[in-house]
């Protein structure tokens, strides 16, 4: 048609617009990362590296324990995914095919953790972590996330899609209920896995405010907490270069798996629209 | 003076040719079939006269307009082409009410409360959906559905109608009566209709006209259905059309014999024109064929399937098998059983 | 006697196929009565108590920490901020996704590189956000107030601007969730069949009268679930608060997770901190209820 041509070019002048938007910070803080200190603090902006240097890399590994932080996070994120599932799973294989008095009212009360913010629940659980005495350890970290609604939720609409019948055979079969979880559910249920799990193992690893309030030192911090106590620091305020040098150091692992991972990425954050 | 003229229309996917230098005109006031196997480009052609599709070559005119034309790059956007448009997969609105999935078009165009009111009134006596005119689409069967589509489609009373295999979705029972609403409708309003189909039995209700197509929209016969029924123009048509068995013959001894089966006998009735070569097929309907106990060409019952009404018999003349229908009515052969074929009607194709 | 221990064998069983699923659904309702059921009522029962520095042990107060809230402009201040907060992001956000969803879902060429493009800030911490946006809003050097003079951006320091920070604020928060809900929007877009739009395009319709009466309808569960998402994160804004302003300036920022955290971490009021929580968390549930009730009959299911 005449006018598609017109109307293509208006689209991608928009989504073009859009886009600048969303990725010239980036740009921004990457070029900015390898500039010497003192190079950015000129009226008009200059692009790029006029000498670029390492050196503020380098000086993020040694103004902080970087690699503990990084081994923290990977600990938490990946710890807390690994309970998760089994957790929801058990949850999840329950409410999706057992009948048991009271499933719905459990149902609900389980619903209630997406409803609740999980902010307005943070003193409470700051003084019971450290009744428990895990204040300032990872585990502090991990504890509120061990169960997951969400999880549960998303698990069991994947379990209710095998089809009876499979259970059914199975039964016949003698497979007991557990076995049937093991080799034949839980393997259908892949993809529901690995959605969760990336939404889970971002939003972890992402985290800041909760770790923020149940850590003390750098025993036990993730990276996103060690970048935002970096930025308030006396160092890290005045010397932009290092403190993007560590923006760029702390954000390039994700950014990296969601290069390589974009389809799956993107689509388990649609499902997680999905699950309410 | 023709209403819609499609003049050396053509449309290439890629490689392929969906429609090739289709030339049709239809008259005011005709309700035309478009009939074809699935992927012939019937419905490219009904989308290129949408507006949905542009053209590679040719020109679409409706009255003495041009709406497509490949030449001067002109089209008319589907949105001011004031057709009428029922689709196959029942495009109703689900958020809106049975009466205001009716009105939507008026409501469009902007027309006023009293005229909506009326208009969309007049469109749902019509086709009995106005005592469900408060109604949500889900609350309805498939065939109220697909009334709602129509009623919409005619509310604004639109010169030109195209109906996209409509009826594929319902069951049999209601695609009877739909095709007959159809008609109908078409009786009252006097819009011309452009149907598109692969089920013959519906164009043959239907249309004033069929046009039987075959890949890239060619045109195998352009007729009345009762024209294209017992005088098909070719192979193509006559295989589409009805139930039909396609048997090689040979001459001999000044007579036409089925092929391998001299020992059978002659088959009776008028030879095969000459322009038709030595080897011509011959083309009979199964409902046109006499099972004879003695006498005719002979053969074996070979299987007898009873179809409630009809009994289907496969008869093995020698390599060839050839299919016969008889009424329930008449005496029944049995499997294995041997019995005579006389043929009633031929028709000869190269 | 096999008969007797086959009963019992029976009856165990049945025992135990009633107490599986309780089994199964153990471990998660645990750590869910531990950290989120009990919290939200041990909150409400704390917040009814003076329990701070002065006092280490708790004393029954009534409803003594709400009146002090009450009396307090500081926490009117941190209402209205908020108020103004989800006001600012929410309607933009959505709108914004809603429109760059409508964009990608156009057939057009090179749609999964804008759509990664728009949907990484999803996946990088908001503190990480929080710094590169403190950056560009520094003034002098910052690359917001160089280039923001061709767009008539007035050249100041947006951070220490009294009612300009709320608003950079918003832009960080919109910047950073747009690309989310966008994503959800398009898996709601693509739920509406083709010749919907083929229809209303036969019917009359033109693109803007396409929208608003096929387009937005149809995709308004999304927009139900995408608008409460929102509202709730907006109550919810905690990272870019401590990181960019800190509360300030004059808690121009100061929003209800910062308040709760400042009153409860740094003055040790767990009294009045549970107080403004168990507000919070009223406020949240009076505007999920208010949404169900009213905007749910409005949202049409295909």
């Amino acid at each position: 048609m005449r006018s598609r041509s017109s109307w293509s070019l208006a689209v991608h002048a928009l989504l073009l617009a859009a886009a600048l938007v969303m990725v010239v910070p980036l740009v921004w803080i990457v070029l900015t990362a390898f500039k010497e200190r003192n190079e950015v603090f000129s009226q008009v902006p200059q692009w790029l590296p006029g000498h670029p240097t390492f050196n503020n890399f380098l000086g993020v590994l040694d103004a902080m324990p970087f690699w503990r932080y990084y081994w923290n996070t990977i600990v938490v994120a990946f710890g807390i995914l690994a309970i998760q599932v089994v957790t929801i799973t058990l949850a999840a294989y329950a409410f999706a095919r057992m009948q048991f008095w009271g499933r719905d009212v459990l149902f609900i009360l389980l619903l209630v953790q997406l409803m609740i913010a999980p902010q307005s629940t943070v003193i409470q659980n700051y003084i019971t972590v450290t009744r428990l005495g895990l204040l300032d350890t990872k585990l502090a970290i991990m504890a509120p996330y061990l169960a997951s609604a969400f999880g549960t939720f998303l698990l069991r609409q994947t379990f209710k899609g095998i089809p009876r019948e499979l259970e059914e055979a199975a039964a016949l079969d003698g497979c007991g209920t557990l076995r049937f979880l093991l080799y034949v559910a839980i393997p259908l249920a892949l993809p529901g896995y690995l959605a969760f799990g990336l939404v889970s193992i971002t939003y972890h690893w992402n985290e800041f405010f909760w770790p923020l309030v149940v850590t003390e030192t750098t025993g036990s911090r993730t990276l996103t907490l060690g970048l935002g106590i970096f930025a308030q620091t006396a160092e890290g305020s005045a010397d932009w270069t290092m403190l993007m040098a560590m923006t760029l150091m702390v954000i390039a692992v994700p950014l990296a798996a969601f290069l390589l991972f974009q389809r799956r990425f993107i689509n388990s954050f649609m499902q997680s629209g999905l699950g309410g | 003076m023709a209403h819609v003229v499609l003049r050396n229309i053509t449309k290439r996917f890629g490689q392929v040719v969906a429609v090739d230098n289709l030339c049709l005109e239809i008259p005011r006031g005709q309700c035309i079939s478009l009939l074809g196997p699935s992927g012939c480009g019937k419905t490219t052609t009904l989308r290129m006269l949408a507006g949905f599709e542009d053209l590679d070559e040719g020109e679409i005119l409706v009255g003495d307009r041009v709406i497509s034309s490949s030449l001067k790059r002109y089209y008319l956007p589907p949105e001011k082409r004031d057709f009428g448009m029922v689709f196959q997969a029942f495009a109703v609105w689900p958020h809106l009410s049975v009466f205001d999935n009716v009105a939507f078009p008026l409501q469009i165009r902007g027309l006023g409360r009293a005229e909506i009111r009326e208009k969309t009134t007049t469109a749902l006596t019509y086709t009995g959906l106005l005592d469900v005119r408060d109604s949500y689409p889900n609350e309805l069967s498939g065939g109220q559905k697909q009334r709602i589509a129509l009623a919409r489609s005619i509310s604004f009373n639109p010169t030109v109608m195209l109906l996209d295999e409509p009826l594929s979705n319902l069951d049999p029972k209601m695609r009877e009566v739909m095709r007959f609403e159809i008609k109908e409708l078409q009786k009252r309003f006097n819009f011309t209709i452009i149907y598109v189909t692969h089920d013959q039995a519906e164009a043959m209700a239907l249309s004033d006209r069929i046009v039987v197509m075959d890949y890239g929209a060619k045109v195998q016969q352009d007729d009345t259905p009762l024209n294209v029924y017992h005088r098909p123009a070719n192979k193509f048509v006559f295989g589409f059309i009805g139930l039909s068995n396609f048997l090689q013959v040979e001459a001999a001894d000044g007579g036409t014999y089925l092929a391998g089966a001299r020992e059978a006998g002659p088959i009776g009735g008028e030879r095969p024109p000459q322009a038709l070569g030595a080897t011509p097929t011959l083309a009979c309907r199964p409902g046109e064929i006499e099972l004879l106990r003695d006498g005719g060409v002979r053969g074996l019952i070979a299987r007898r399937t009873l179809l409630g009404d009809i009994v289907d018999y496969r008869v093995r003349v020698g390599a060839q098998e050839v299919r016969v229908q008889r009424s329930v009515r008449q005496p029944l052969f049995e499997e294995g059983a041997a019995c005579g074929l006389r043929f009633t009607r031929l028709h000869w194709y190269a | 006697m096999s008969s007797q221990s086959g009963r019992i064998g029976k009856a165990r069983r049945r025992w135990a196929q009633t107490l599986r699923p309780y089994a199964y659904i153990l471990p998660t309702f645990v750590f869910l009565f531990i950290f989120t059921h009990w919290p939200i009522l041990r909150t409400f029962y704390v917040s009814f108590f003076k329990w701070n520095m002065a006092s280490p042990t708790m004393e029954f107060v009534g409803a003594a920490n709400y009146v002090q809230a009450w009396k307090t402009p500081l926490f009117w201040q941190v209402l209205g901020n908020n108020l103004l907060f989800a006001a600012g992001t929410v309607p933009l956000t959505l709108a914004v996704a809603l429109a760059l969803a409508l964009l990608i879902n156009q057939k057009i060429r090179g749609l999964a590189l804008y759509r990664a493009l728009l949907f990484y800030p999803t996946m990088i911490p908001m503190a990480a956000a929080a710094m590169i946006w403190l950056w560009i809003l520094t003034p002098n050097y910052g690359l917001l107030n160089y280039y923001g003079k061709w767009l008539g951006l007035p050249d100041v320091h947006w951070l220490g601007h009294s009612t300009l920070a709320l608003w950079a604020l918003v832009l960080v928060g919109v910047w950073k969730r747009v690309g989310y809900y966008m994503v959800i929007y398009l898996a709601g877009l693509q739920v509406i069949p083709e010749h919907l739009y083929e229809a209303a395009r036969i019917e009359g319709a033109g693109p803007w009268q396409r929208f608003w009466k096929v387009t937005f309808p149809l995709v308004s569960p999304t927009t139900f679930f995408v608008g409460v998402m929102a509202v709730i994160d907006a109550f919810q804004a905690i990272d870019q608060v401590y990181l960019m302003t800190g509360g300030g300036p004059g808690n121009a920022t100061n929003l209800f997770i910062f308040y709760i955290y400042q009153n409860a971490f740094r003055f040790f009021d767990f009294g009045y901190g549970s107080a403004i929580s168990a507000i919070l968390f009223l406020i949240l549930l009076a505007l999920t209820l208010l949404a169900f009730r009213t905007l749910h009959r409005k949202v049409h299911y295909a």
